[in-house]
């Protein structure tokens, strides 16, 4: 499955558009990532839990718009965008988008 | 190129899974997670407060309004006078140490108590006082009261009590809702309870050797459960067995039995005469309505 | 007493949100699925450009907007989320849920101007807090295009149904 946020992937022809897939996951830190937050909150830097935590969120959302894809039969997904929101009670939701089409060639 | 509108499967980005499973594993998860932390917490505050040196535990003891206060008359000042007497024949036998100052107050007011606090101070009520028949039963309370400052159930408990305070507001504020917030914290209460009622068995069990050391006999103990009984809500609480997991002190049938066992493991009489009580002591009873 | 009464409340506003926000739930996604096969003949697509051979009379800016609440056995569950971290599925469905509606009521918005074609569509998520309950607000946009009536546009005739 190609996944691409151009327009066109150039050298190939779009045969057929299918729709738009949609993936998204909604995540929750746990407890002691959140002390840790706290902590690193005097010290400033990276806070590499929060950074990993977003980074399979992301990976998640990516695999199920795919997965969408896959169920209808397409074999790329162009556009993709990404959009994240917070949600009150310290859970995120990661939904990454894109129009689902069949491409040409190999 | 053709143009199609093709719906995706169900279920990718949401599962129909019941979410009544998933809230029962995080109830579980998190009641489990704070009774362990509590208890945890609980353990280390016990190890920890005995040790800490005597003259801290006073100077804190300094910085509250004194528990332990001398009453301003003649006839307060000489039941305190024979409270301490007793205190003080029953500290011999009790191995208290040597940095321990004590302080033993009364105070004139119709509660039916006698606490011991911070700053090895110990303070009876008159209300108490005037239940008592004989010094074989006021013995008893004064020794259970010893035995709470020998061991350091005063510290223990505030030192624990800090610790499962601070526990409990960051856990509950970091929950969105603060009804799940609330839940959590009457889990940890519990378990603070629950090591009470451990202090107090043990603050039972040491003033019964030196009840017995003292007297020869543990008559007391007998005398001043059943007087305990007779109390306001000794009555309910004879009735039923319920609800023992949220009261600090165990039933009072409980500590019967625990005398009773006491005495059976012991070989510890229990029906010698009993000592009548010191003159001005005895004196409360006559002055206070029945 | 009061703890007890407190309890006692929760416990009825938990299990009032559970049921409740399963039904209302559950009448939403029949109603989402009836009205996506109606709107099966409006396409939309997250592409920049029209497709080849489209050459548009009209466009125009549609949009679809809706906000849903949490119920509080949602709240509450993922409250308790918190502490263990991992994946929210109480609020998934909740966004999902958002996401198809605000998709079809674009989609609506569109064809009562007359289009079937949407293209360049975006999504925006907002959260609304009231206290301690969110709500997901979602705003779906694109841009509806009108073709000539000169262009051979290949409509199907029927939406596939993935299995």
């Amino acid at each position: 499955m190609l996944v691409s946020n151009l327009e066109l992937v150039p050298g190939r022809r779009i045969l057929a558009h299918y729709g738009i897939v949609q993936g998204s996951t909604v995540r929750a830190k746990h407890v002691g990532k959140d002390i840790f937050a706290g902590l690193k909150n005097i010290v400033g830097g990276e806070l590499k839990g929060y950074t990993e935590l977003m980074q399979e969120a992301r990976q998640e959302a990516v695999e199920r718009m795919i997965a969408e894809a896959q169920s209808m039969g397409a074999n790329a997904i162009l556009n993709v965008r990404f959009a994240t929101t917070s949600i009150a009670a310290g859970a995120a939701e990661i939904l990454a988008y894109g129009s689902a089409v069949q491409l040409d060639g190999a | 190129m053709k143009l199609e509108n093709r719906l995706p499967a169900e279920g990718i980005n949401s599962s129909d899974e019941n979410p009544l499973k998933e809230l029962a594993w995080l109830v579980v998860g998190s009641l489990g997670a704070v009774f362990l932390l509590a208890f945890a917490v609980s353990l280390a505050a016990q190890w920890l407060a005995p040790r800490i040196p005597y003259k801290y535990e006073a100077r804190l003891a300094a910085t509250l309004p004194p528990f332990a206060t001398t009453p301003n008359n003649d006839a307060g000042r000489a039941v305190q006078a024979e409270l301490r007497a007793i205190a003080d024949r029953l500290a011999a036998h009790m191995d208290l140490p040597d940095e321990m100052v004590l302080r033993v107050g009364y105070r004139d007011e119709a509660t039916v108590n006698a606490f011991a606090t911070l700053g090895s101070q110990v303070v009876f009520f008159r209300g108490l006082l005037t239940k008592l028949e004989s010094e074989d039963a006021l013995a008893m309370v004064m020794a259970h009261e010893l035995a709470h400052l020998k061991y350091r159930h005063a510290s223990a408990a505030l030192g624990r009590g800090v610790a499962i305070g601070v526990i409990l507001s960051v856990v509950s504020s970091d929950l969105g809702s603060s009804a799940a917030g609330n839940v959590l914290s009457t889990a940890g209460l519990a378990t603070l309870l629950s090591f009470n009622r451990d202090q107090e068995r043990a603050a039972d069990d040491a003033a019964l050797h030196a009840l017995h050391a003292e007297y020869g006999h543990i008559g007391g103990a007998i005398d001043l459960f059943n007087v305990m009984k007779t109390l306001p809500g000794g009555q309910r609480e004879s009735s039923s067995a319920a609800v023992e997991l949220l009261r600090t002190h165990p039933l009072t049938n409980s500590r019967v039995d625990a005398v009773a066992q006491w005495a059976s493991d012991n070989g510890a009489a229990t029906d010698r005469p009993r000592r009548p009580l010191p003159p001005a002591i005895a004196a409360l009873r006559s002055v206070s309505k029945p | 007493m009061l703890d007890l009464i407190e309890l006692g409340l929760f416990i009825t506003l938990l299990v009032v949100g559970f049921f409740a926000g399963s039904i209302v739930e559950k009448r939403h996604y029949a109603s989402i699925r009836k009205r996506e096969r109606e709107y099966a003949d409006v396409l939309a697509y997250a592409v920049r450009f029209p497709p080849d051979r489209v050459t548009p009379q009209r466009a125009f800016l549609v949009h679809g907007t809706v906000v849903i609440s949490s119920d509080y056995f949602k709240t509450f569950v993922a409250g308790l989320r918190n502490l263990f971290g991992g994946r929210v599925r109480t609020y998934e469905t909740l966004m999902e849920r958002a996401r198809r509606e605000a998709m079809l009521r674009l989609k609506h918005h569109a064809r009562s101007q007359g289009a079937k074609l949407v293209i360049c569509v975006r999504f925006e998520t907002t959260t609304i807090s009231t206290g301690w309950a969110a709500s997901i607000e979602v705003f779906a946009f694109g841009t509806a295009l009108i073709p000539d009536h000169n262009t051979a546009l290949s409509f199907p005739s029927r939406s596939v149904a993935a299995a």
